[in-house]
């Protein structure tokens, strides 16, 4: 992986864990102020969700040269 | 009868606050795949502070507040270009890694350099 491809999946990452906590976050206002008596849980857990997306994606963009996709093919 | 109705009216009224901003995220998919939710950042920053500069001057119009050319007819063409957020992290990322390692090479020799001068320094004035 070139040090600029390197660069990108970093941006990439970057951006992405921006908007998924960012998301998680707005989501778990809108759900406190609704229906949850404006508590704090929401938040944390909406928070939590998108930064454990954000890193699974990260994870599998990195990780996406060196896997091996393999095809199963039954014997006739 | 009316209190029935009003709580049910509540619930639905959060129920599709709640249900809009849920079908808000899975339209723009902002919890999808990374490329297009650095899409949808990259639209947030483009779109973002034209609208909030132009609410800004519907506001000072409205309101009086702060009308640059008052004897001239303002249109938004005449308005200055609106600031863009660009913000490369991969250049000022590296850029900060020289700047921190070149430091932290040079940091033995300028505390000596540092220290000495403040020996004589003190030396000088305790003559």
């Amino acid at each position: 992986m070139s040090e600029s491809e390197l660069g990108r999946k970093w941006d990439r990452c970057l951006a992405d864990a921006v908007v998924k906590i960012g998301t998680g976050f707005g989501l778990g206002i809108v759900f406190s102020l609704t229906f949850f008596k404006r508590r704090m849980w929401p938040l944390a857990f909406g928070s939590g969700m998108g930064l454990g997306m954000a890193y699974s994606n990260c994870q599998h963009d990195f990780q996406a040269p060196y896997l091996l996709h393999g095809k199963y093919e039954q014997e006739q | 009868m009316v209190a029935r109705v009003w709580s049910l009216m509540r619930f639905l009224i959060k129920g599709s606050v709640a249900g809009g901003a849920v079908y808000l995220v899975y339209d723009q998919e902002l919890l999808g795949p990374s490329d297009k939710s650095q899409a949808a950042l990259q639209k947030a920053g483009e779109v973002v502070p034209p609208a909030m500069y132009q609410f800004s001057q519907y506001v000072c119009q409205q309101t009086g507040l702060q009308i640059p050319q008052f004897f001239l007819p303002i249109s938004f063409s005449q308005l200055p270009a609106p600031p863009k957020i660009y913000f490369p992290i991969r250049d000022s990322w590296n850029a900060g890694i020289m700047t921190v390692m070149s430091a932290l090479s040079v940091a033995p020799s300028k505390a000596r350099e540092y220290s000495k001068e403040g020996w004589e320094y003190v030396k000088a004035r305790t003559k």
